[in-house]
């Protein structure tokens, strides 16, 4: 008993969200920070790819029920006088992402899903995640044909759910490290045919994704820009690359300068009249709300270039059976884990760049 | 001073089974006669000579006395029929007649008879002079018996052979009450199994005697349990939740299934209302007390204690439930997601 035991960082980091998530939830936060510390939910997206009407059978059999489609169901009913309205052209601001079927069991079901499994055309049947990590690519609205960057691709999540959407005529997959890259590569290959990730279509590169807009500026429809963050949950469950070892504190407080960098050269990658998405998997209002305001006005001050936020009111309303929201966001919107609805933290906002 | 009259009370029902039990034994063992009413003689007189109401104006160390004496004229009492076996049937009615005189009312007395498996009528007799003479009540000695029917078949040598063992472990009259009230087993268990639990309580769990009487008095419950779940409770108590000897004893603790604390207390832990205290037994929170985590309904615990609703609650007790079963772990994803995106960043 010589050496002190080392404090883990998994103790840091809860003593970090005790003293600031305490202060910015207030009430709310027992009940989040009791979801954050036991076993999340997740949602299986269903991958387009595969044998996916036989998948869904199974997954119905489940009883687990896919959140997206009831989502919209409930958005064409509502309308005026209650007459169904699917042929008209959804109002552009909040238009959801085509094509995707998440299934997730119901509010206070915790019921796992089995193991992806091989399905005939070779790629897995489906891919299990954060039910609402799909939500920034829903938000992002792709239309057919669009150019899409994912400035953060890795692990490949939201990356495969922007490949489902059938829309990415081009999509450019970014990610700093290699040894991430690779892993996305590796989702990739298990869940897309060859003929669709092929090299004029998907593109994995690692690159700084801060450079970006040097690169290749006024380029994409669409950008996904999904930073680096404290990853609340994962921060409290594993000690090996926790971001709040005492050695990465450095590394920490500058975070947020990453984030504005990184949502700042996404936006200059986006073309006049693009949109993008930013998101986090943290609760932090310094890394969320905070670092998209910030960059609105960097881009105002230092590129004149005009963004607008998007107002995602409507979109939130859609996916209340299904996540538990933040009232009060600034700008953007934030799920918050809940025990009957044990999904994220996951914060996205959706940024217009108008000029 | 309520309970000083109460014993009184019970005094005076011991003083009618005392005759009872002479009348029936005076006719067949005559030349025992002589000796027990002796033995009888200074109590009669402290009886007969003080009102109800200066009875219960004496004081303690008079109290005394007389309990000792009750004691030692119930030992006389039970050690001289002997050989209870064959002393002849009893009729209904002479059952009857001493039931009545122990203090059993008729509704009592009817319960007793229609008790299955049926007891021989000395049997039932035997069994229930001997609780009383424990410092039973009749009701309860009903309650007791019709939980337990088993006790009815136990010999009487072995009844008192255990409860001179229970008084040696500190449970005297008042308190053995209680302990068979609520763990009748503590008759027909064996003394093994006794042993074992109380060796837990004494050398593993480190209780001071009187402590160890004390628990036994107050959740005998612990009675039931098997000696290593009751030594990962305790080292749960105090390891896990700082909960020192003391107040163990004092919270009844051991009393609580270990699946309840474990939901109730990781419960309050990851909403942040409930921390270890540290060595110096210091926490960063107000912990509440123990009272208010486990003797409330959970209703109240949910309102007062946790601030949190019953569904949630739900949830949790089935998400614990199956980390318990699995690990950590759960059921996790294969494809990696849930770690998100950038948790590497910089790298």
């Amino acid at each position: 008993a010589t050496t002190e035991p080392k404090f883990p960082a998994t103790r840091l980091a809860l003593q970090n969200f005790d003293m600031t998530y305490g202060v910015q939830f207030g009430d709310l936060w027992p009940s989040i920070r009791v979801s954050l510390l036991s076993e999340q939910k997740y949602g299986a997206l269903v991958n387009n790819f595969g044998t996916w009407d036989h998948v869904i059978a199974e997954l119905e059999r489940l009883s687990a029920r896919d959140f997206v489609n009831e989502a919209f169901s409930h958005w064409k009913l509502e309308p005026e006088k209650g007459q169904p309205v699917a042929s008209a052209p959804a109002p552009v601001s909040w238009a959801c992402s085509p094509n995707l079927q998440c299934f997730t069991f119901a509010k206070g079901d915790i019921s796992c899903f089995p193991r992806a499994r091989l399905g005939s055309l070779g790629v897995l049947d489906y891919y299990l995640m954060d039910a609402a990590s799909l939500l920034p690519v829903l938000a992002l609205g792709l239309q057919p044909g669009d150019t899409v960057l994912d400035l953060c691709a890795a692990p490949g999540g939201k990356t495969l759910a922007l490949l489902q959407t059938g829309c990415c005529r081009n999509l450019a997959a970014n990610d700093l490290s290699t040894s991430r890259t690779g892993r996305l590569q590796k989702v990739l290959h298990s869940y897309v045919p060859e003929d669709i990730r092929d090299e004029s279509r998907v593109r994995v590169t690692s690159c700084d994704g801060r450079k970006w807009g040097e690169l290749e500026g006024d380029t994409y429809d669409r950008v996904l820009v999904d930073v680096p963050c404290t990853t609340d949950r994962h921060s409290l469950h594993e000690e090996e690359n926790n971001i709040f070892q005492r050695s990465r504190k450095k590394e920490r407080q500058i975070l947020p300068l990453l984030q504005v960098q990184l949502l700042a050269a996404g936006l200059l990658a986006t073309k006049p009249g693009g949109y993008a998405v930013y998101s986090t998997c943290s609760l932090s209002h310094l890394q969320n709300e905070y670092v998209v305001q910030g960059t609105i006005e960097l881009l105002a001050n230092q590129y004149s270039i005009e963004v607008q936020v998007e107002d995602l009111t409507h979109f939130r309303k859609l996916f209340m059976d299904t996540f538990f929201f933040f009232p009060s966001c600034q700008v953007g919107e934030l799920v918050i884990p809940n025990l009957m609805a044990n999904f994220g933290p996951m914060y996205f906002c959706k940024l217009r760049r108008l000029t | 001073m309520a309970a000083l009259g109460r014993q009184v009370i019970d005094w005076h029902r011991l003083m009618r089974l005392t005759w009872a039990t002479i009348a029936r034994q005076t006719s067949h063992l005559r030349e025992q006669r002589m000796t027990v009413v002796s033995l009888l003689r200074p109590l009669t007189t402290a009886s007969r000579g003080g009102s109800l109401k200066e009875l219960s104006c004496v004081t303690s160390r008079k109290y005394m006395q007389e309990a000792e004496c009750r004691t030692d004229l119930s030992q006389c009492l039970l050690e001289k029929p002997g050989t209870p076996v064959d002393r002849g049937a009893l009729g209904l009615e002479a059952i009857t007649t001493s039931l009545l005189d122990m203090g059993f009312s008729d509704a009592h007395i009817r319960e007793l008879l229609s008790i299955q498996p049926r007891p021989t009528p000395q049997q039932l007799l035997d069994i229930t002079s001997e609780l009383i003479l424990l410092g039973l009540n009749p009701e309860p000695v009903c309650v007791v018996l019709k939980k337990s029917p088993q006790l009815l078949k136990l010999p009487v040598k072995q009844m008192k052979k255990r409860s001179t063992y229970l008084r040696k472990l500190g449970l005297g009259e008042g308190k053995l009450k209680s302990v068979l009230y609520c763990c009748p087993e503590i008759f027909t268990m064996r003394q093994r199994d006794i042993n074992d639990i109380v060796r837990v309580l004494r050398e593993k769990c480190l209780f001071t005697v009187q402590q160890v009487t004390e628990i036994l008095h107050r959740c005998p419950y612990v009675l039931r349990e098997d000696p290593g779940e009751l030594e990962y409770k305790f080292q749960y108590a105090y390891f896990r939740m700082g909960i020192k000897h003391l107040d163990v004893v004092k919270t009844e603790f051991l009393k609580y299934s270990i699946t309840k604390i474990k939901q109730r207390h990781i419960y309050l832990e990851r909403l942040g209302r409930y921390q270890t205290p540290d060595k110096k037994g210091q926490t960063q929170v107000l912990n509440p007390s123990l009272k208010d985590i486990f003797r409330v309904s959970e209703a109240e615990f949910l309102a007062k204690t946790a601030c949190s609703s019953v569904e949630e609650f739900e949830v949790f007790k089935k998400l614990l439930a199956r980390e318990e079963e699995e690990g950590p772990e759960g059921c996790t994803s294969d494809s990696e997601e849930g770690t998100s995106s950038g948790e590497d960043a910089g790298d």
